[in-house]
């Protein structure tokens, strides 16, 4: 039953099943449904009934298998997304190093993270007016002109607005765009409609986070804050961001699916790896081996299950939620601890039996050299 | 009776005449067409003064006339031609057109060169469908409206079938907009549809009025497309979407022979057998190949001062939709 767990796990880095392997995602340790009101625990509920049984007796030998498989899924490219959408710079300049929330630059800046704040444009206009002023020769942006994808940006963070009105659609893009006084139909300037604006979104929350980190990080560096412990940083850090989610809970099973629908997949797999990729590279990870796609690949999993869980979790706060997430982490520690202890109870167990056979040997005499 | 046998005689001679002019110029037109779209990429100005007449060069002044006669002659017969020499899959292009403008219930349509409505006919159905959809999502998330929700809706504008869309028709042509109000009043359009009279050259609208303009098998008839570019990007709204659905380049060379075969041997013939007049469908193919390709228009557009200039290609290049967006 682990194998075919472990199975689906292969399909997909961002399937719950994969996390269900990792940690039992929608049953609690002690086996008692969180969600038992909740459609998605129909769907995983065979699996989960079973694996409970099997999670406390081979916890540590299951969670190694997994890992094995599951890490050749969790890791993917790192890819540049072009921030130009085929535009021709006809009478408008734009830096190479566009600034807008909509590429991202995965980078591990000493000093801050990348800077995502298309508020900060000052000008309403975007004129394609012919600048010859001597401050753009060298093609640097000038105050008063904004790239396409920075209005493009304005707008997706408008439509963001309206998203518990028309939800996760092209309708609230064109709401969006409303307010900045553009006309509806610039709407149709985002071909993948929904899935630009919820992929914005996540961008947007992870730069908040990862701006969050630096601070942090800074503060540390400085003095003026105690270093967290690994796993007291990483709940803290996946709190702090499913939190980002809450204005838009409602609707975000909608966002979900979208993220979910093939053609946004690849893209928003990249996210996902950066933000744990940034989450890890803050709380101190500088492996270089094995460990690197084990951790990144564990993180992965929390912290998709920890987002169903909030789904559906209507307690106050989500207190629920919270802990879940400390439980979970609580159970990568101990496996954590179980697995080092099995790998040095292994060596032992081997050296043992290695000295048995040299025995053996001597015993009957093969060993000896005429 | 002899009336008519001597007019086909007569046409018949001039068709053979003309067919062997066009047999040996087809291959000289066909490549200096191509040539001469390259090297005067921005506009179909052929030196001062001059512009493309399909493969005939007359002073610009002439051309509009020019254009306005063929179309003089073709009105009555218009949608019938349109059916027979596309098979009917302008039909299928009108409603590729209309899927890529997506419009939402609200949008203002200038259809210019729109000549019998096509596109307005189609633009307003689908906002009508569009409205009802929405109306019904709205119905389903909000299940139960207040009284003070409900006689709200009863005044605003939203609640109107279309939502506040109206489409207006441009047309230099009297006689194809005659046709065009005759189909409107057959299919019962109201106030939503609005019939002008204009130059797409010298659009008579103020700035900032439509969000959507869009020209239709249309601007390869005009006689300074830049200038049509330009009015067009002055009456659309800030945000507003130009569209551009015009027969272009076709670049897999096999069915360019084949294209090429059917349109100047089959077209002219099909014109004169059910409109009775083979210039004008001659003057048609021409044009079409006088006209820039793909990417040629999207520079044309993005000087006009267009952004987000996109293309794509219908069957396979026969038709192209070209669309950018004033920002």
């Amino acid at each position: 039953m682990s194998c075919v767990a472990c199975a689906v796990c292969v399909a997909c880095a961002v399937c719950v099943a994969c996390a269900v392997c990792v940690a039992c995602a929608v049953c609690d340790v002690d086996g008692r449904y969180i969600s038992e009101h909740v459609r998605i625990a129909d769907l995983f509920r065979t699996v989960v009934a079973d694996m409970a049984a099997v999670l406390r007796g081979l916890q540590a030998v299951r969670v190694l298998r997994g890992f094995c498989r599951g890490e050749l899924v969790g890791v993917s490219v790192h890819k540049y997304r072009s921030a130009h959408r085929g535009v021709h710079s006809c009478g408008l300049l734009y830096s190479e190093n566009s600034t807008s929330v909509s590429s991202s630059v995965h980078q591990h800046p000493q000093a801050q993270a990348p800077e995502q704040d298309p508020s900060s444009m000052t000008s309403e206009q975007v004129g394609p007016q012919p600048n010859t002023s001597y401050a753009n020769q060298n093609g640097e942006q000038s105050e008063d002109y904004e790239t396409e994808d920075q209005l493009q940006a304005r707008i997706l963070n408008a439509a963001l607005e309206f998203v518990l009105q028309h939800g996760w659609s092209a309708e609230a893009i064109a709401a969006g765009a409303e307010t900045l006084g553009l006309s509806s139909a610039s709407s149709e300037m985002f071909p993948n409609g929904a899935g630009d604006l919820v992929l914005h979104f996540v961008v947007k929350c992870n730069n908040q986070l990862v701006q969050i980190l630096a601070e942090q990080h800074k503060r540390v560096q400085l003095g003026e804050a105690e270093p967290k412990k690994t796993a007291e940083f990483l709940r803290e850090a996946v709190e702090t961001r499913l939190r980002m989610l809450v204005p838009y809970i409602d609707t975000w099973p909608q966002a979900m699916s979208i993220l979910l629908l093939p053609h946004n997949i690849p893209e928003s797999l990249k996210h996902l790896s950066t933000l744990v990729d940034d989450i890890w590279y803050y709380a101190g990870d500088r492996s270089t081996d094995m460990n690197w796609y084990t951790r990144r690949a564990t993180l992965t999993g929390l912290y998709n299950t920890t987002e169903l869980v909030m789904l559906q979790d209507t307690s106050v706060d989500f207190q629920d939620t919270w802990a879940f997430l400390d439980n979970r982490i609580r159970d990568i520690v101990n496996m954590a601890n179980t697995a080092k202890q099995v790998q040095s109870t292994g060596e032992a167990v081997v050296q043992g039996l290695v000295g048995a056979a040299v025995t053996l040997k001597n015993l009957t005499g093969i060993n000896q050299k005429r | 009776m002899c009336r008519c046998l001597a007019k086909m005689a007569a046409s018949c001679k001039t068709c053979v005449r003309t067919a062997l002019l066009d047999a040996f110029a087809f291959t000289r037109g066909a490549l200096s067409s191509r040539v001469a779209v390259r090297t005067y990429a921005s506009d179909s100005r052929d030196g001062e003064g001059m512009a493309h007449f399909g493969f005939q060069t007359v002073p610009e002044g002439e051309k509009a006339e020019k254009v306005y006669k063929v179309f003089e002659s073709v009105a009555q017969k218009y949608d019938i031609m349109n059916d027979a020499m596309s098979l009917g899959v302008h039909r299928l292009w009108k409603d590729a057109l209309l899927r890529i403008m997506n419009p939402l219930p609200g949008c203002r349509l200038l259809d210019v060169a729109g000549g019998t409505g096509d596109i307005s006919f189609r633009f307003l159905e689908y906002v009508r469908t569009q409205q009802e959809r929405l109306r019904r999502r709205a119905m389903r998330m909000h299940q139960t409206p207040s009284w003070q929700e409900i006689a709200a809706s009863y005044t605003s504008e939203q609640a109107t079938v279309l939502g506040g869309s109206r489409a207006v028709v441009c047309d230099i042509n009297k006689e194809m907009l005659k046709v065009g109000r005759q189909r409107a009043k057959d299919l019962g359009c109201g106030t939503e549809l609005s019939w002008v009279v204009g130059d797409a050259e010298e659009l008579p609208f103020e700035d900032d009025q439509f969000d959507i303009y869009s020209i239709a098998f249309g601007i390869r008839n005009v006689t300074r497309i830049d200038k049509a570019l330009q009015e067009a990007h002055r009456v659309l709204k800030p945000g507003g979407r130009f569209l551009c659905l015009e027969f272009s380049h076709v670049s897999n060379p096999v069915l360019s022979r084949i294209y090429d075969a059917y349109s100047f041997q089959l077209i002219p013939v099909m014109g004169e057998v059910i409109a009775g007049d083979w210039n004008s469908y001659q003057y048609l193919v021409e044009s079409i190949r006088r006209f820039p390709d793909q990417e040629t228009f999207s520079h044309m557009m993005e000087d006009a001062g267009f952004f987000s200039v996109r293309f794509t290609n219908l069957t396979a290049g026969v038709v192209a939709v070209h669309s950018g967006f004033k920002l």
